[in-house]
């Protein structure tokens, strides 16, 4: 195909997908770190440049201030020409016009892009940005301190699971879970697990549903299970890396990511044969619990002047291909349902695809962004209840920051 | 007059308990920087790092373009103290020795501008050198840290040179000297120590400066090391380690400037900051 | 004219002004230096400063008149809304909770810096050469810690969990300590920062006071000391008049410092726990760029800087009052 392009020497057909036509631009990536893993960058950037003829300039983002950085990126004249967006946030971008309208990918390149998944990706009807990948939470569980307390099995149920960190807690002096008081994405599933929904729409306005009894049911759960732990009750598991604690070898289990996992073994390698995984149980054997499924979009600049190339590049990237590798490298969920068959001999994706059925996501609402800003009114919320606080109470106290933040101006 | 035992062992007791205060921190950041991890995440502290590694330093330089973010802060800070000091000499030197009609408003201008919120005015200045089509560029940077240093500098420096003898000034002129001959044989020596330690304040302030830079200069050829430092807080977690080797190679260059320009900013600081 | 090394003891003066001998009265004798060079010299530094400091401070005046959020930022959109940024954050609550707090703050840490920072320059004075150049150091490196070093260190001091702070408070038989979280309620997080702010603030006073105080001439208190004075009337009557105009100054200086304290307060815990430790930059901060509310962060700035100067309105007139003073001497003295 190369060779007939160059050979055909068309200007029309150069434009299309010619290696000449991109020749000397520089296409723009603007990814979160630790999204790209090394041998997938690797090869999507040489399958780019040798279909396009253009250089992939891969920039990796922080997390901290990101969404202060993309929307002033976003407002410059020449802004990151593709922008990995959190998916829970998409539909705030999506809001502003600062994303560009991928309708014509989801056709060709999307038809088969999971439901659930490329949900986020989409406002007012229109396709904003391309589903990526999802990652979701699974136990992740120290075996030496399990078979010093005796268990055998993995739970089935969330009952086994309290059972045995109970045995934990009674049998060995190890803490038996590893629960911050704020790890507001594992709460976020379980009121996925209870069908609970945390805004309700009310006279056209998006307000708190915090106050919900089923929202109550779910940090009641979560309550239960911080109370296997020592962890701080307001902080959440990112301080201190919660794969850092578990990694001293002194903790039954903690509720994580699969690259939590790899963190944990690299400050303790000697953990590595003692690390298992298994999927969050729910209320019955049948079902397990509900997840929130964290991940990512890729959106194209509405104000990128390389929107053509910016989707030769989606095409590649989101490539069966490479989506399947992608999978396989870093464990993470792929847009398609057919493609999780790479997830194979990955002990830890292959106790997180189970709940993906189930898994749900934060109100896909422009509005939902505001609420997660620090301080997250959700996490106050969570700490209080922890520290004694009713549900009532402590969803009361926080409403109002909440209803605030929803009924913020866009 | 005589002091008791007593008297003589508490100064030094107290100075002893005030030397640990003040230095632990700064040594717990090196010991930090050069433990292995086993020794970090401990449940007893390790107080000396029995086993030193340099792997934390490694991590921490082999970042991603470390060496042009080197680069950038240095040029950035050097030119912006250098850039400062000269026009706040200009400045001082006006302030100090001469009368003129609005002097006190002008003082009262830099003192106000003393107390700008830089950091509340980011979205502001963000959108000027935007719309300046000046983003990504270390023009815009350098120029806003000299202004930020600028005011203290020049409150200090009138300090200093109001404190260098009139009459020195004027017996150059009488020896037929023009008054930028006198200023620059006879002044500008005396003056020496404290642009030195006046500079210390522009280092410290360019060098640490945060918030602009991370909107300003999204491009990461174009960024700074303070940039680099908080990807460690972040990027690492709890790495404290390569975090902490981070933060002392971030920290050495201005402690290794204080610790050589003390003694002159001590004796200079005083007067200069005494006029403020 | 420094103010140590050239005054003798100060006779009777004017309160808070720099002691200075009366001159003739300001006019009198006003020396004609040429008319326009003292502009000349001034023109960069007022250039620069009304470009660079000037024009964003406009800048920000107008944002904080418009609605600014991230679709007015990203399609470049000027939404005027009046008063509406102000009404708002005045109207709030959460406001004045965090001015007041802001206030106090300022209040405690700049008292505890200038009596900390005082009393470890007098002992400096006190102490043997080897000694004082040990303390030195340290204060010399505490006080050149760049910032975000220093809150990095601070964390790692106080970290929860094999943080160092809580070993040793456990080891001295606090057990309740072993697993403190410094940055769980509202006080020990202000603690903690406090104690970071008094760490890199003190040593610029007492370094400061500790030089100041070796231009004081022995022969006074030798004199004192003839007087009959005993230790507390010789510092009052002769160290204390030295070094007030310093004070006065450092005072000013720190006041700026603590309350415009920005990376020292959110770095620590980001104004948390449940926003307990935000104090008024903090507050514009994560309204304004947190919340991506920029015409509503840039009111708060603009009414923090208001705030700001109406706390030091004392200080500036005491600054120009010693302005004047300094006027009249210096032209007495080329009389």
């Amino acid at each position: 195909m190369l060779v007939v392009n160059v050979a055909a020497c068309g200007s029309d057909d150069d434009k299309k997908d010619g290696p000449e036509s991109f020749k000397g631009q520089t296409l723009t990536l603007w990814a979160m770190d630790g999204s790209t893993p090394e041998q997938w960058t690797k090869d999507v950037k040489a399958a780019f440049e040798k279909k396009t003829g253009a250089k992939l300039k891969l920039e990796v983002q922080q997390w901290n201030g990101i969404q202060q950085k993309i929307t002033t990126a976003l407002s410059e004249s020449d802004p990151p020409d593709v922008i990995e967006v959190g998916n829970t946030q998409t539909p705030a971008y999506a809001a502003t016009g600062g994303l560009a309208d991928l309708s014509d990918l989801k056709k060709g390149l999307g038809k088969d892009w999971t439901p659930s998944l490329n949900k986020s990706a989409v406002y007012d009807g229109k396709q904003y940005a391309a589903p990526w990948f999802a990652v979701n939470r699974t136990v992740i569980y120290n075996k030496k301190i399990w078979a010093e307390a005796g268990i055998k099995g993995i739970p089935k149920t969330r009952q086994e699971f309290f059972d045995a960190l109970e045995k934990i807690e009674k049998k060995t002096d190890a803490e038996p879970i590893y629960m911050p008081g704020q790890n507001w994405y594992f709460l976020d599933g379980l009121i996925i697990g209870q069908d609970a929904d945390l805004v309700k729409k009310k006279g056209g306005k998006w307000v708190s549903n915090l106050a919900d009894p089923k929202v109550g049911k779910a940090m009641e759960i979560y309550k239960k299970y911080a109370s296997y732990s020592k962890a701080p009750k307001n902080k959440d598991e990112a301080t201190p890396q919660q794969a850092e604690v578990f990694a001293k070898g002194r903790t039954g289990a903690f509720i994580g990511l699969s690259w939590e996992a790899a963190t944990a073994i690299e400050a303790n390698k000697k953990l590595e044969k003692d690390i298992g995984y298994f999927t969050i149980p729910g209320e019955t054997a049948d079902k397990p619990e509900g997840v929130f499924l964290g991940g990512s979009n890729l959106a194209v600049a509405a104000g990128s002047e390389k929107q053509e190339l910016a989707k030769e590049f989606l095409k590649i990237a989101l490539s069966d291909k490479f989506e399947g590798a992608m999978a396989k490298e870093s464990g993470v969920i792929p847009n398609k349902t057919a493609l999780q068959s790479n997830l194979k001999g990955n002990p830890a994706a292959e106790a997180a695809a189970p709940a993906v059925e189930n898994g749900g996501l934060t109100p896909l609402i422009p509005e939902w962004g505001a609420v997660e800003n620090p301080p997250n009114p959700i996490k106050t919320y969570m700490t209080s209840v922890l520290n004694g606080k009713s549900h009532d109470t402590a969803a009361k106290a926080v409403e109002d920051e909440m209803n605030k933040r929803l009924a913020q101006k866009q | 007059m005589r002091r008791s035992l007593l008297g003589r062992i508490w100064p030094n007791a107290t100075a002893l308990v005030l030397f640990v205060g003040f230095a632990f921190p700064v040594y717990w950041m090196f010991n930090t920087a050069f433990k292995p991890n086993g020794q970090i995440i401990s449940e007893t502290p390790v107080w000396f790092p029995t086993s030193p590694t340099l792997d934390h330093f490694e991590t921490a330089v082999e970042a991603e373009n470390f060496w042009t973010l080197v680069r950038n802060s240095v040029t950035v800070t050097v030119l912006a103290v250098g850039f400062s000091l000269v026009v706040a000499l200009f400045a001082a030197f006006a302030l100090a020795r001469m009368r003129f009609r609005g002097r006190k408003g002008i003082v009262l201008t830099f003192m106000v501008a003393q107390m700008a919120p830089w950091e509340v005015m980011v979205i502001a200045i963000y959108m000027i050198v935007r719309d300046a089509d000046m983003l990504n560029s270390l023009v815009p940077l350098t120029l806003f840290y000299t202004v930020m240093v600028l005011p203290l500098t020049i409150i200090t420096l009138r300090g200093y040179v109001a404190a260098v003898p009139k009459d020195l000034e004027e017996s150059a002129m009488v020896d037929g000297c023009t008054r930028l001959q006198a200023f620059r044989r006879v002044i500008f020596p005396l003056l020496a120590p404290g642009l030195m330690a006046t500079s210390l304040f522009g280092f410290i302030t360019a060098w640490n400066e945060f918030p602009l830079v991370l909107i300003l200069n999204k491009d990461d050829q174009a960024q700074t090391l303070p940039l680099w430092l908080s990807k460690f807080q972040t990027a690492f977690g709890d790495d404290w380690g390569a975090t902490m080797a981070a933060a002392s190679l971030f920290a050495i260059p201005i402690l290794l400037l204080f610790l050589y320009l003390q003694r002159k900013a001590v004796a200079g600081l005083t007067s200069g900051a005494v006029k403020g | 004219m420094s103010v140590q090394t050239r005054e003798a003891p100060p006779r009777k003066r004017r309160p808070a002004a720099a002691p200075r001998a009366a001159g003739p009265q300001p006019g009198e004798g006003r020396r004609a230096d040429k008319a326009t060079l003292p502009y000349l010299l001034l023109l960069p530094a007022l250039a620069l400063t009304a470009v660079f400091l000037g024009y964003p401070l406009v800048t920000n005046g107008m944002l904080s008149f418009q609605n600014l959020n991230m679709t007015q930022l990203i399609q470049h959109v000027t939404e005027w809304n009046g008063f509406a940024n102000y009404t708002d954050t005045l109207s709030n609550e959460e406001f004045w909770r965090v001015t007041l707090r802001s206030v106090i703050f300022t209040a405690v840490n700049v008292v505890v810096i200038i009596v900390v920072g005082t009393l470890i320059g007098l002992l400096l004075a006190r102490l043997g050469p080897r000694m004082r150049l040990l303390l030195s150091v340290a204060l010399v490196l505490a006080w050149a810690m760049p910032i975000i070093a220093a809150t990095t260190v601070y964390q790692w001091l106080f970290a929860q969990r094999f943080g160092v702070v809580n070993w040793v408070l456990a080891e001295l038989g606090f057990e309740s300590m072993a697993d403190y979280n410094w940055t769980g309620t509202q006080l020990s997080t202000f603690f903690v920062i406090s104690l970071l702010l008094v760490w890199t603030s003190v040593p610029f006073v007492a370094i400061n006071l500790y030089a100041a105080t070796t231009t004081i001439a022995k022969e006074l208190y030798e004199a004192a000391a003839l007087d009959g004075a005993g230790a507390w009337q010789s510092f009052k009557c002769v160290t204390l008049p030295f070094l007030k105009p310093f004070l006065l100054v450092a005072t000013f200086l720190e006041i700026i410092w603590i309350f415009k304290a920005f990376p020292h307060v959110f770095a620590i815990n980001e104004g948390g726990p449940n926003r307990l430790t935000e104090t008024l930059p903090v507050y514009a901060f994560v309204e304004g760029v947190g919340g991506q509310h920029y015409g509503t962060g840039a009111a708060i700035s603009v009414l923090t800087i208001l705030i700001l100067l109406a706390l030091m309105a004392y200080y500036l007139r005491i600054v120009l009052r010693q302005e004047d003073a300094d006027e009249t001497e210096n032209d007495g003295e080329m009389a």
